[in-house]
This record gives structure tokens, C-alpha cells and sequence, in this order.
């Protein structure tokens, strides 16, 4: 059938573009319209089914945070994504606690999302109230002080001015925190 | 349907036809993307010596490697690939339909604006204007500028097929099409439909885009370009014209569907992450039944390889596609992706595909038109065997250390006992190795752009000296 298209080239580009609509529109348009968890906030009150809380929309300086994390392109080394892989929920942990895997209902703010598709440096899911600010500014200005070995880059420019690097780091400490995983609550300010 | 040996084998197209072709646009692009392959060589140096030496100029902000990065990504994919498989499209497509480029003038206009593009990439990357999409990083007006390009381009290439002497399409002009009717919609869901939507679902877009932007514009630009010039550079008709259309018309179904298979294990409904690995390992077929259509063209000519060098290059793509191919099935299967999904494995398979494959195609096609379209020789073979050895030499050494140390860092990632920072301390000689791997290709980049240019140079000398006789 196909054949027609040697000699027709109105019908090889009416045929590829058919064929190509299929598979584009059942996976662009259509899971979203059947997965609604997609587009649902996370929302948990009821400890029974897993760790309690609710996802926020971004403040003002968490957004601008989440601007130069975006800008610096801190995306393509640290993925933001405990996957369900038992490794993922042990090393996106904390101090003896496993994270929780992180599932759509808490991405529904984002814009652009910052999933990731590389990890040079480690997972950032679940960094939100991991270190305190202090810590920020001195791995910021040379991440091998705190670091041995690290490869990250410094940023001076960002510890350098002081309404970038609060910004930033108000934005780290919202990372993962829609789920409230530390049971003693002992997150870092 | 006409069998194999027939016009439609391009070895077997009368070459000598009465068209004289201009190529005017075919110079501009392939001449100025050598220039972006050369200067983007060195930013991707550089970026790979941030790895060895992390403080490498680490206190400029405009030279950090998270502003380096998408520049390289993206001068490499528009600014060098794209733009010389779209200068060899201007060549190829005239010959095929056997008239005329329907217009130069357009042609000239559209590789001008291709090169605004490519220049306003660079600062607005640097300047740190990163929307945030990977492969979709540039500012939305330059997202504008480049489906304007795209619809010239379309329009030129279509209007040529329109007005085509020989009724019966060669496969290479199915490709063309399909990939200049695939990228205009895989490039507007990555770029501007993204801006609509959130989370998962925005995830879900740009990985469709990413995936895509590979499967549907650099593989069916590229494989238009190797289905013309391994049948030319050998002088042997292609084996089979019903295999080609197996390949093309599965390509066109079962690549959109796999674009969430860069999500496994992530945050993405299960069932989708299915239907992604079904598509994918359908991927096999339309890579297989090119990859034999190819070998078996080959089949009694391999001598040919010796001196031959686009063929060589040709070649050696071919084999790579097929081992990227193979590869990228298999890391959707969940077993397989859960020791190599996000490590440095991933870059040795996408330069593996990008650099390994369609570059080597499109150098092939440029060794090839350049001293056609200046109507002179080519400056020197034995620089263009030099070219091929430091591409290939450096590649390999580039892709192997890759995934070797990558599959080492996966299962070390699947030890939590292991602490993080040690895993990146284990792939610091991987990083050193691709560095100097890096330097290699570099060094390929540089033989090749010089000489082109030697070759386009000398022509213009010739045809100086020719006019003054």
C-alpha cells in the first residue's frame, strides 16, 4: 500500500504525518488526560498512607531562586528525582531515614521542570532542609572545602551577592519538603 | 513496483544531466557550519577539561560549565550537524528530482538567517537566557527565528520535489521529507507547547521533544545523506528498494511513541513507561533493516574501503548507528536502566549516535559535494585519512571509557554503602581519558575544516588563474 508514496509525494507526506500523529498524540495529549495525579497537588493529612503534607506554590524569592538554579544550569549534573529504586530512596536519605520516592503530585507547580538527566554530582529530590546556610555559602563559593574531590564549579558571583545567594538557597530548602519525610522534624534552616 | 537495479539505485542515475546546478546555498551552509563544528570543538574541549580541573576559569560566570554545556549541546546539534545535513539537503535534493533548487535566492536568505541564529544562541546562552528545557534551551524568539528558518527551508525543498523530473522518489527524498514534516512538530512541542504545561506532564513534552529531535530530524537528515552517498561514493546501487521503504515507513511509526523512556523509575505513570519500552525495542526493526540495506550495498565492494575515505566514514557511521541502536533498546529495558540511566555512560551513547554516526555522515558528504560543488579536487586525501584516524581513534577512545566507567558508576550508585563523593572520585581518570580522547577529535575537527577550506580557497585561485588565461 505504502508503495503509492514512491511516486506520490502528497501521499508519502500525508501517510507520515498520519503515522507519526498516532503514537505523538496517545503519548502527549492523551496520558495526561488519563493519569490525573499528573496535574493534582500532593496533599496528605493521614500518616496511614505515607508521609503527610502538602505541596506549595513557590514565594517571590523561592521563585527567583529557582531562577538562577535554572540560569547556572545546575540541572545538568543534579537530577531532582528519587526513582524507585531502593538506591535512590537510601542515598536521597538523611541521617538513618529512607527518602520517600518522589511521585508526579509533587512537581505540579513546576515550570520548567527540573527532573534531570544526568547525575554528575548527587540527587537533589530531597535536599531541602539537609544543610543549613552557612553550609550553602561555603560549598557555593568552593564546593571542595566541605568537599574533597568534589568536580563541581564554584560560584562566586552568586555568594557574592547576597540577594542571589539567599534566594537560592530559600528555593534548596523547598526541595522535597512538600512531603514531610523527617520524623523528628529536624530539618536545617 | 520497479526492482532494485533500476533508476531508482542513485549509482545507476544518469549523472550527466543537462541542469547546472548552482549550489550556492549548499556552500553557505556547509561552510559555515565547519566554521561552528571548529569553534564549539573548542568549547566542548573546554567543558571536558572542567572535569579534570574543576577550577578551570570557574570564576567567570559567562565561562561556567553550566552556561558551557548547553552551548556546546546546541552549537554542536544546530550550529555544525543540522546546518551541514541541511547544505548537503540543498545538494542532494536538485540531483535527485533532476532540476534546479527552486530558488537560490531563498536558499541564501534562510542560511543567513540560520547563521543570525546560531550567533544569537551563543550570547544568549552565555548571558545565562536558559529556559530551563534541555536541547530547548535558547530564548523563545530565537525559537521563532528557527521555525521561520525551517519553513524556507521546507518550502524551497517541497517546491524542488513539485517541479521533480523523475516521477519515482528515491528513498533519500522520503527522508528529507518526513524529517522536514516531523521536525516542524517535534520542535514546536518542545520549544513553545512546553510553556503551557507543568510538572510531569511538561517533563513528558520535552522528553518527547529530546528523544525526537535525534529520532525524527538527525536520523531520517542523516540517513537521507547515507542513503545517497554510500550508493555514490562506491559507484554501487543500493541492494534493496523494498527494504529501504520497511525501514522508512516503521521509522515513521514507532520512534514518536518512546519518549518516556528517559523517565524510568522516575515520577511517570508505570503504564507509559511500558508503552516506552515496547516502542523502543521495536526501535530494532527500522534500524536493522537500514544497517542490512547498507551492508548488503556493500557486499563485494568492502575493498573500496581502503582508499576511499567519505566511504570510510560512511561506513564506520554505519556501524556505529547500528551499535547506538542496539544500545538505546536495551537501556529501556528496566533492568538494564537501572544500573545506567543518568551516569556518564549516557554521554558516550548520545556522542556515539551524534558525533559517531550522523557527523560521520555528514563529514562524508561534505568530503564528498565540496570538490563537486567548487569544481576542483579535494586539497589533500591524506589529510582527509588523518581526519578519519583522529576522529576515530579519538571517538572510540571517547565512547568506550565512557561506558565503561559509566556501568562501574551505576553499580556503585546501587551500593548505598558507598558514599557519593567516592563515585566521582572513581571516574576521574574516565574523565581524564576523555579529555585527551576529546583532543583527538579535536584534532580530526581541525584537519577537516582546513582542508575544506584549502579546498574551497584553492578553487576560487584556480578559477582566478583559468579567468586571467
Amino acid at each position: 500500500m505504502l508503495s503509492k508514496a514512491d511516486n506520490s509525494a502528497t501521499f508519502a507526506v500525508v501517510a507520515a504525518l498520519v503515522l507519526f500523529f498516532i503514537g505523538g498524540i496517545l503519548t502527549t495529549v492523551v496520558p495526561p488526560l488519563v493519569d490525573k495525579s499528573w496535574a493534582r497537588p500532593f496533599e496528605n493529612s493521614d500518616p496511614a498512607k505515607g508521609p503527610t503534607g502538602k505541596l506549595m506554590p513557590l514565594n517571590e524569592q523561592q521563585l527567583h531562586g529557582r531562577a538562577i538554579y535554572v540560569r547556572e544550569g545546575c540541572w545538568y549534573c543534579h537530577t531532582q528525582q528519587t526513582r524507585t529504586l531502593l538506591a535512590d530512596t537510601k542515598r536521597s536519605g538523611w541521617k538513618g531515614v529512607d527518602s520517600p520516592i518522589s511521585t508526579p503530585d509533587e512537581f505540579v507547580y513546576d515550570t520548567p521542570h527540573m527532573f534531570g538527566t544526568k547525575r554528575t554530582g548527587p540527587d537533589l529530590s530531597r535536599v531541602g532542609g539537609k544543610y543549613d546556610t552557612q553550609w550553602h555559602r561555603t560549598h557555593l563559593r568552593n564546593p571542595r572545602d566541605l568537599v574533597p574531590g568534589s568536580v563541581m564549579p564554584p560560584f562566586p558571583w552568586i555568594v557574592n551577592d547576597e540577594t542571589e545567594f539567599k534566594s537560592l538557597v530559600a528555593y534548596l530548602q523547598t526541595l522535597g519538603r512538600a512531603k514531610n519525610w523527617r520524623p523528628d522534624n529536624d530539618y536545617e534552616r | 513496483m520497479p526492482e532494485d537495479k533500476s533508476l531508482q539505485s542513485v549509482g545507476a542515475t544518469p549523472l550527466r544531466t543537462a541542469v547546472v546546478h548552482s549550489d550556492a546555498t549548499a556552500k553557505w551552509f556547509v561552510v559555515s557550519s565547519i566554521a561552528y563544528f571548529f569553534i564549539v570543538g573548542i568549547i566542548a574541549l573546554t567543558i571536558a577539561a572542567k572535569f579534570v580541573w574543576p577550577e578551570l576559569l570557574g570564576t567567570v560566570s559567562y565561562l561556567t560549565y553550566g552556561r558551557l554545556r548547553p552551548l556546546h549541546v546546541n552549537g554542536m546539534l544546530f550550529g555544525w550537524l543540522l546546518a551541514c545535513d541541511m547544505g548537503l539537503t540543498y545538494y542532494l535534493v536538485p540531483r535527485l528530482c533532476g532540476v534546479k533548487l527552486y530558488s537560490e535566492k531563498l536558499g541564501l536568505a534562510t542560511a543567513i538567517l540560520w547563521n543570525i541564529i546560531i550567533l544569537s544562541a551563543v550570547v544568549s546562552l552565555l548571558a545565562g537566557w536558559n529556559k530551563g528545557w534541555e536541547y530547548a534551551e535558547l530564548p523563545v524568539w530565537v525559537g521563532v527565528m528557527v521555525v521561520i528558518a525551517w519553513v524556507m527551508f521546507g518550502i524551497n525543498i517541497f517546491a524542488t520535489i513539485g517541479m521533480r523530473k523523475y516521477q519515482q522518489m528515491y528513498v533519500s527524498l522520503w527522508y528529507v521529507m518526513g524529517s522536514i514534516l516531523w521536525t516542524a512538530f517535534v520542535y514546536m512541542t518542545g520549544n513553545f507547547a512546553v510553556e503551557f504545561t507543568t510538572g510531569v506532564n511538561q517533563a513528558n513534552l520535552n522528553w518527547m521533544y529530546i528523544h525526537n529531535a535525534v529520532g525524527l530530524i538527525f536520523t531520517p537528515i542523516g540517513l537521507a545523506a547515507a542513503y545517497y552517498f554510500i550508493p555514490k561514493a562506491s559507484n554501487t546501487p543500493l541492494y534493496s528498494h523494498k527494504l529501504s521503504m520497511i525501514g522508512f515507513w516503521s521509522l515513521a511509526f514507532v520512534y514518536v511513541w518512546t519518549g518516556a523512556h528517559h523517565m524510568l523509575h522516575g515520577p511517570i505513570s508505570q503504564w507509559l513507561q511500558t508503552i516506552a519500552i515496547t516502542f523502543s525495542l521495536m526501535l530494532l526493526i527500522p534500524v536493522w533493516a537500514v544497517v542490512y540495506n547498507f551492508f548488503a550495498t556493500m557486499k563485494g565492494q568492502w575493498q573500496q574501503l581502503r582508499e576511499n575515505v567519505p566511504l570510510k566514514f560512511l561506513m564506520s557511521g554505519v556501524v556505529f548507528y547500528l551499535l547506538t541502536c542496539f544500545q538505546g533498546p536495551m537501556h529501556s529495558l528496566r533492568s538494564v536502566n537501572a544500573i545506567v540511566s543518568k551516569t556518564d555512560w549516557i554521554p558516550g551513547h548520545a556522542h556515539m549516535a551524534l558525533l559517531g554516526c550522523f557527523s560521520f555522515f555528514a563529514i562524508a558528504g561534505t568530503y564528498y559535494i565540496v570538490p563537486r560543488i567548487f569544481r576542483t579536487k579535494l586539497h589533500s586525501d591524506a589529510l582527509a585519512n588523518w581526519n578519519f584516524w583522529f576522529m576515530m581513534i579519538g571517538g572510540l577512545g571517547f565512547f568506550v571509557t565512557l561506558w565503561l566507567g559509566g556501568f562501574w558508576q551505576g553499580w556503585q550508585w546501587n551500593n548505598p554503602a558507598i558514599p557519593f563523593i567516592d563515585t566521582v572520585k572513581a571516574l576521574k581518570p574516565i574523565w581524564t581519558v576523555r579529555f585527551f580522547s576529546g583532543v583527538l577529535i579535536f584534532a580530526g575537527i581541525v584537519t577537516f575544516a582546513y582542508n575544506i577550506m584549502a579546498t574551497a580557497v584553492n578553487a576560487k585561485d584556480r578559477a582566478a588563474l583559468e579567468g586571467g588565461l
